[in-house]
Parts: C-alpha cells; structure tokens; sequence
C-alpha cells in the first residue's frame, strides 16, 4: 500500500536531522497558524499564490532562494565545523550524516539558491527592461515557479522522512547505483532534480521568447539593456543544457528502478558516459548562473558610475561568445579519467580560451568606471567586491584548465575553493547587489544602507578567510569531502576556514537584519520617484513598485540607455506635459494552475521515491486534468479601464515630474 | 517618462554608429500567435537536445551486448517499415487537419484528426508488438547496455507519440465543444508542429537505430 | 535616420509552422509533395540498406545523408521553415539547436572513445590480477 514507507524512514535515532526538522517545522506551523489568525489566506491566495504577474513570481522565486540559501548555509556551517574538530577524532557527525550534507549542501545551493535567484532576479526585471506589459507565458511561469518550489519541498523533506543522497552533489554512478545506494536518498535526488528541472525549462523558454519576441516599439536588440542580453544568452544555455540533465538523471532511474545497464558495472554499461552527459550539462550550468550575475554587474556598475556602459558591442559579443563556448570545455571536469593528451588538449585550450570573453567583460566594466563619478552605494560595493575575487578565482580556474596540473588538483581542497571563489565570488555576490538594486523597484522602498554595508564586509572578510585555507589545505594535498583527519599542517587551515565561516554566518545574518530594520524603516526609505539611483534603463521610467500593467503607455525607445535619454531630454527642455492617450489594458488573469500542479507533482514525486504506484497514477492523473481544466476556461484575460490606468499613472507622473524638474534646477 | 515618444536626443554613446541602421527598426511586440508558436518551437528543440542524449548513449553503448543478441539479430525492419509509412501518412493527415483548422471546417478537422490519431494507434501497437516480442525472447532492456540504451530511445520516442495522441484528443474535443477560438488554433499549430517533429526524430531512429543498427 | 529604415518596417515574422501560402490548393499539394519526397527517400534508405549492389562501408553515409535529407524535406513541406527573413528567428533557433545536438553526440562519440587511451588493454588487467 504504501511502497517502502514505513515508521523505519523516521530517523528517530539521530538527533541532529531530528532537532532541526523540528525546529523547521515548529517555524512552518507557526508562520502558518500565524497568517490564518491575521487573515492573510485569501490575500495570499489571490495576489501571490495564483499570480502570473512576473514580478510576484520573481520575488517568489528569490524568497525562495533566500529561504533555501539558509538551509544550504547551515549545511556549510556543520561541515566546516566538522572539519575544524575532526582532526585525530570522529568529529560530531558519523560519515553517514556528513555525506548526506555535503551532498544536500551543493544541490541546494546550485538549484535551489543559485537558480531560482537569477530566475527570480530576471523574470522580475527583464520583461521591465524592454518595456512590456508581462512575459510570453504568464500562467506557464507560474507553473515553473511551483515545479521549482516542488523540487525544494523534496529535498526537504528527504530530512525527516528517509534520507537524502550520500554521492555528491552529482550522484556518480556506480556509488548512486542501486547496488551501492540501496537507499532512498538518490531517489530523492533525481526526482526533486526532474521536477525542478522542468521548471527551470519551462522559465528559460518564457524568458527567451520575452527577450525575443516581446519587446517596445522600438527596442532593438542593440539597444537592449545588458542584462536582457546575459537573459538571453543565459537562458538559451538553459533549454540547451536541461534537458541533458533531464535524460541523463531518467537513464540513472531506469537503472535504478527497473535494472536497465546504462551505468552499472556488469552487462556493458559504461559509468563514464554518465560523467559525459552530466558535465555536458553541468558546465553550461555553470554560466547559466554566472552570465545573469554579470549582467547585473553590467547594469550597477554603469548606473553608480553615472556613464554608459562602456563597449557594450564587445560584451554582447562576448556574452554571446560565453554561450557557445560553453558547450565545448566540459571534458575539463574529468580530464583525469582517462581520455588521451589530445582530447584533453583540445578541452584545456577551450577552457582557457573561455576566460577570454570573460577577461573582456572585467576590463569593459573597469572602463565604465574609469572617470565616472563613482557612487559606493551597497549593490556598487558588491560589484567591486565580485570583481577582485572573480578574478583570483579565474585565475585558479585557468590553473585547473591546464591538464598536467588538474592532475595533481582534482578534487583536492583547492577545485573546492576554486569554485567557491567563482561562485561565490560572482553569483552570489551578483545576486545581493540585483536584490539591493531592484529591491526599490519590487517594493517601493530601499534596503537599509548600513546594514547593507556591514553584511557586504563581513561577507567579503568572510569569504576570504575562508576560503583561502582552503587553497592552500588543497596544495598540501587534502582531498574534499574528508570526514576526519589526521594530517596535523592541515588543522590549522581548517580553523582559520571555520573562523571564516563565523564572519560569512554573520554577514548572512547581517543581511536578514537590513531586511527587518528596512521594512521597520519603510517611510523614511520610501522612493516616490521610481528612479532612487538615477536609473539609466526602462525598470525605471515607471513607479516603485511597477503597477500590475508595468506601463500605462508602452515606450517607444529611440536609442540605448532609454530611460537616461529622457531624463537628459527632460532637463535640456521642458517637459513634455501632454497627458498620454490611455486606453484599456488587457492582463492576463490569476490562475491556480501553477499551484495544483505543483501540488500534483509532489504527491507524484513523493510516491515516485517510495514505489507508492497507485499514487503515483493518481499524481499523473491529476497534472494532465489540472492542464485541461485550464485549457478549457473561457477567459483568461481581464481589463483594466481606461479611467484606471489614467488614475494610476497620473501619481507616478506627478512625482516623476517634481524629481525631474528639481533636477533640472539643481543643474 | 511615460510620454509616447522616447525623445532621441544627442550622440551615440555605445560607438554603435551605423549599426543600428542595419538593424531593422523593431515594431513592439510580436502578435500572440507568433509567441506561442516561437516558444514552442524552442521548446522541440530542447526536446531534440533530450533525444539527442539518448542517440548519444545508444551510439556508444551499441556494442554492448554483454555477449547477448545484437541489433541485426533483433529487428524485423518490415516492422519498422510499416511503423513508418504509418507515421508517414499521419504526419500528412494532420498536415490535413492544419489546414482544416486554418479555413474553419470543423467536419474535416475532425476528420483529418481522427485519421491521425488512428495511425498514430496503428504505430504504437506495431511498436508494443515490436517490444514485447524483444521481451518474449529474452531480449529486454535488462539484458544488455545496448537493449538497455535500445528500448529507452525508442520508447521515448514512443512516449512523446501517446503524449502526441492524448494531446490530439484533448484537441479534438476542445474544437467540438468550443469551436476554432484564436487560443486553440494557436494550440492546433503547436500540435502541429510536435507532431511533424515527432516524425523528424523517427526518421533518425529508423536510420540510425534500425537501418545502420542492423548492419552493425 | 528613421527615413533611412522606414522602407524595411513592414517585414511581419512567421510563426514556426505557419506558411506566407494561404490558399488551400497549394498547401495541400505542398504536404503532398513532402509525403512523395519523404517515401521516395524512406524507400532509398531501407533499400540501401539491404542491398550488396553498392560498397558496403558506405552504406552508413549514405544511410546519414538520407537521413538527413528527409528531416530537410520535413522542415520544409510540414513544418514550414525558409529561409525567408520572415522566418529568420525561427532559423536561427533552430541552428543553435543543431548546433548542441551536434556537440552532444559528437562530442560524446569522440570522448568516450578516446576515454580508454591510458588502460592497459583488458587481457593485461586480467594478468595482472592472477
């Protein structure tokens, strides 16, 4: 009846995962109980839950990373404390429980911080960017929004009931074979990674078809801001590169599930194939997160500069660049195994040429700041910040291309800080400096500047301390994933990374403080104009937060920068002062599809890890009627009247005037 | 400023010079029917991208037989000849169908996607046949990497033909109870146009697979 | 510079799919013309396939060139696509499709044979091991 489910899955005798899912679910309930007793349900219900309004959906998206963000930090924080105790004794972990965080830990901050935060960072400004009214799909994105959260839901759960993987944050087989890893925790793995991954598909075909098909009278492609640029190139890579992860991970669960042999070590499979495809996909991932993160940095350091990016054609160009390249270096993740010297030649060429495009993007935003009247605002301290560790992580980067040296390097301690420091170092830093930046935009006030400032170094400092121990523990030859140690010119780089992790700790902290004291400080942190960084793309030209229509007239743009040509013409003469013809807005409507699908797919998922097949039917049986019902509705649009759009943008214009006309006096 | 015109004022200021002369001027927003049939075009290919993985491991793994049957032993191409003139003639009767749905004639249209989905039937039962009879053998997908890498590709491609028929149904019963509404012709074109891809990767699967999968 | 450009404004794109041809006769004599194409090269292939009249090595080419023939007629007589600048986007997605579809299997063909180049050979692990 209920498949391999039974009271054995409660891992009642260890109390760590025990304590903290308690606590989780303690923190759940409370929040739930707490919103029913305010009466928040039906609001929640009707503007957040059943919206396919795309900035809902990206500030969904990002408050799920951040959630997630805290989980996947607090598996950092078990390891590194593991390994600063772990020297000549077993630690506070049995290597069980290691393994499930180390694996859980890279998963959830690939998938479920990284991804759903460049999503969320996209989905919520780009369709502003071009100057248009929603994304090509609204009710689709709705639907990846939840797939993700489904995928996140899993991984979660896999803390109280069963077991999350023990193999990695890529379950290479043979280990995630079934032989080897007779347990649920693989199962969790590829499921909740299926399931997110449609998600994912489903969010870079809605935004490449935005960034294509839907943009402003007159928004060019080379008059595209940069960061729709890195969305498109970004997301192009992810229908490109998903559906690899997607039939890679199906061939492991036939393995798995119904004993085919594509992986396993007996009847002519072939374990190096599952290394191909996954890094066939895991590569491009790789620039899947990072190209939205220099696009950000690209719209930052251009507007706290207060000058024009400087050679946009060269980073289009090398975004572009970026894209293809990055489906022809992912041999560089196994140069150890096996291939001859001119396979792994021609790869370590590509990579290194790789960081060619990338070196071009550091000078250009350099450049951009050569002159300008830099302003050290929090989201320009995170761009700096990126820049110099983006750069020693390139470099150590470009050391790993080299063969001869991956040699001696892989999957020691340094590939480990090696992509911390990139990761790190230019997604997540990329990701604060989006959230402070667009943080006014999504919700009409700014985040505290000087909490902001303090998270920004503690992070920094953090980030330093602890991860360049970890380069040199690589250098002097520790492995990663070490559950303990006996290597005593070890130890101390472990607690100098431990130290680290304490300041990183508290510059998250920090960061959640900026969020209570901003909303705390609201009415002083108010931004009436919609503009508070004297803004240089569309995002800006309307209110703070955006109207549910975005634009009560949709631009029509007549050269780069949109939004600072008019704030340059605004100044120079009078303003135009003839009210806008406004017409009634068609938007599409709320729909609970995204939600019930979702719904549909954890129930499959869940009973798809635990062999429940009657429920798995019931799950599929559900998702296909969700998706007729919807397809049957009669309307799926409502109007905004005239008159409305009129009352609405009439504020935002008076406020945009009095800010503009002060300007014009102050010049 | 939300005023209707963005007013162009001075320079340059990305060095773009002529380009954007080139460059042809841009419109606004696409007409919905050419978003959705854009995004589900990018969608096949994706879905092109999955399959291509299962080309990918069938090529390598085509050796694999672990001393068991290989393909030359294995494949009826008779079979596989007639799965494909029936998926042949589907693909031109939901052609059929497209242009049905386009000049509004709701008895052709379902004419033409009944036809469809009757051939799509017939190449699914030739397919289960097909695969059952492996299995009668002792030929399954458990008994060897190639079997393995065998059955996945081709049952994928067999999956995305019942999604194809449940979705043709789902089609057809919408156009019966609402009639050709602008959101269902823009569903009737990607139908369509899964529909012909779905014959696109059979013709790599019977040339590859079967064809060169027999000679080797 | 808008006089310049104006001429090239009105170039409406085509959905993928969707032809410039709207009259019933030819369309239909087009999906024609492509099942005629796509048998006559189906044939081919499984003839080709079965025949010693031609060098037997070069039967997977040829088999790869038909192949790839017939996918062209289906792109063109079904789905539609040209090379029309109506069509370009469409083209182009669907060239950067192939583009991966390529890397991946080739690129995968070409590693996972050369991934044994530092093994000894199997008999030699197998000697070893006694």
């Amino acid at each position: 009846m209920l498949g391999k489910l039974d009271w054995s899955a409660i891992p009642i005798d260890e109390p760590i995962p025990l304590i903290a899912a308690g606590v989780v679910l303690f923190a759940i309930l409370a929040v739930l109980i707490w919103a029913g007793v305010k009466g928040h349900y039906p609001y929640l219900w009707r503007e957040w839950i059943t919206s396919v309004d795309h900035k809902r959906i990206g500030v969904m998206y990002i408050l799920l990373a951040m959630v997630m963000l805290l989980r996947g930090g607090t598996d950092a924080i078990m390891m590194r404390a593991q390994q600063t105790v772990a020297y000549h004794s077993n630690g506070y972990l049995p290597p069980e429980h290691f393994n499930q965080i180390f694996s859980a830990h890279g998963t959830i901050m690939i998938f479920f911080v990284g991804m759903p935060f460049v999503i969320g960072l996209m989905n919520l400004i780009v369709p502003l960017q071009l100057g248009v009214r929603d994304v090509a799909f609204p009710t689709l994105n709705s639907v990846g929004f939840w797939l993700t959260a489904t995928g996140a839901l899993l991984i979660n759960v896999s803390l109280v009931v069963g077991e999350f993987a023990r193999t990695g944050w890529l379950p290479f087989p043979p280990l995630s074979e079934l032989t080897y890893s007779p347990g649920v925790g693989v199962d969790y793995y590829t499921w909740s990674l299926e399931i997110s991954g449609i998600g994912t598909l489903v969010a870079g075909i809605n935004l490449v078809t935005t960034v294509l098909k839907l943009r402003t009278r007159g928004m060019t492609y080379l008059r595209m801001p940069m960061f729709c640029w890195t969305t498109l190139a970004s997301n192009l890579l992810i229908i490109a590169a998903f559906p690899i992860l997607t039939a890679t991970l199906a061939m492991l669960i036939l393995d798995r599930y119904f004993g085919f042999h594509f992986f396993t070590n007996e009847a002519g499979g072939n374990v190096m194939m599952f290394m191909n495809l996954i890094w066939a996909w895991g590569h491009p991932e790789v620039y899947i997160l990072v190209l939205p993160a220099f696009g950000i940095f690209s719209e930052v350091v251009s507007t706290f500069s207060s000058k024009v990016l400087f050679g946009y054609r060269s980073m289009v160009l090398a975004t572009m660049a970026i894209c293809i390249i990055s489906f022809m270096v992912w041999l560089h993740h196994f140069f150890t195994m096996g291939a001859g010297p001119d396979v792994n030649a021609i790869f370590g060429i590509a990579s290194m040429i790789i960081a060619v495009p990338t070196g071009v993007k550091i000078y250009n935003w350099l450049f951009t700041m050569f002159g300008g009247r830099v302003r050290f605002a929090v989201p320009m301290l995170w761009s700096i910040g990126f820049m110099v560790t983006f750069i020693i992580g390139g470099l150590t980067g470009v050391l790993l291309a080299v063969p001869p040296a991956d040699f001696l390097l892989h999957n020691s301690l340094f590939l480990v800080a090696h992509f911390h420091n990139v990761i790190i170092g230019a997604v997540l830093f990329g990701a604060f400096a989006g959230y402070t930046y667009w943080f006014p935009k999504a919700f009409g006030f700014r985040l505290d500047e000087a909490t902001g400032k303090a998270a920004f170094w503690f992070t920094l400092v953090g980030f330093y301390v602890t991860f360049m121990p970890l380069y040199v523990a690589g250098l002097l030859g520790m492995t990663r994933r070490m559950q303990h140690y006996d290597v005593a010119a070890w130890r101390p780089w472990m607690i100098a990374a431990g130290i680290g992790t304490v300041l990183l700790a508290i510059g998250v902290a920090l960061q959640v403080l900026q969020l209570f004291v901003s909303i705390r400080r609201r009415d002083e942190l108010r931004d009436t104009t919609g503009d508070p960084w004297d803004g240089r793309s569309l995002e800006w030209a309307t209110s703070s937060p955006p109207p549910a229509f975005n634009f009560a007239v949709l631009p029509n743009v007549t050269g780069e920068d949109a939004y600072w040509r008019v704030k340059e013409h605004a100044r120079r003469q009078d303003l135009d002062k003839r009210e806008p013809d406004y017409k009634d807005i068609e938007m599409p409507r709320n729909s609970p599809t995204g939600f019930v699908c979702a719904f549909f797919a954890t129930v499959m998922g869940f009973a798809l890890i635990w062999h429940i097949w009657w429920m798995v039917g019931l799950g599929a049986v559900g998702a296909f009627a969700t998706f007729v019902v919807f397809a049957w509705r009669d309307h799926d649009e409502y109007i905004i009247p005239a008159t409305e759009v009129a009352r609405i943008d009439r504020t935002n214009l008076a406020a945009r005037r009095a800010a503009l006309d002060l300007a014009g006096i102050a010049q | 400023m939300t005023e209707t015109t963005f007013a162009y004022a001075q320079g340059d200021p990305h060095r773009l010079r002529g380009i954007q002369q080139a460059e042809v001027a841009h419109e606004g927003p696409a007409p919905k029917r050419i978003v959705t049939a854009y995004g589900f075009w990018i969608f096949l290919l994706s879905d092109i991208v999955m399959f291509s993985c299962f080309f990918a491991s069938y090529a390598v793994l085509l050796g694999q037989t672990a001393g068991g049957p290989s393909g030359a032993q294995l494949f009826d191409l008779r079979s596989t000849a007639a799965e494909t003139a029936l998926l042949l003639l589907s693909s031109f009767a939901c052609g059929l169908a497209s242009i049905a749905a386009d000049v509004r004639s709701a008895r052709w249209f379902q004419a033409a996607m009944a036809l469809t989905c009757v051939l799509g039937l017939g190449f699914l039962i030739l397919e289960a046949r097909e695969f059952a009879d492996l299995v009668g053998r002792g030929a399954g997908p458990t008994r060897s990497a190639f079997l393995s890498a065998f059955f996945t590709l081709v049952g994928c491609h067999g999956l995305h033909v019942s999604a194809g028929v449940l979705w043709l149904l789902t089609m057809m019963a919408q156009v019966y109870a609402k009639g050709f509404r602008a959101d269902i012709l823009r569903r009737m074109l990607c139908f369509a146009l899964f529909w012909h891809a779905l014959d696109i990767i059979w013709v790599a699967i019977f040339s590859v697979v079967y064809l060169i999968g027999s000679g080797a | 510079m808008s006089e310049q450009i104006d001429h090239l404004h009105d170039r409406p794109d085509l959905a993928p799919g969707d032809e410039e041809e709207v009259r019933i006769g030819p369309r239909l004599l087009g999906y024609a013309t492509g099942l005629g194409l796509s048998v006559l090269l189906t044939a081919t292939s499984f003839f080709i396939a079965g025949t010693d009249l031609v060098w037997q090595p070069s039967i997977p080419v040829a088999l790869v060139v038909l192949a790839i023939a017939q996918m062209g007629v289906h792109l063109v007589f079904f789905l539609h696509i040209t090379t029309g600048p109506d069509n370009t986007n469409n083209v182009m997605a669907l060239a950067f499709g192939l583009l991966i579809v390529f890397l991946v299997v080739g690129g995968s063909l070409w590693i996972m044979s050369h991934l044994n180049h530092n093994m000894m050979p199997m008999d030699q692990i197998m000697q070893m091991e006694r």
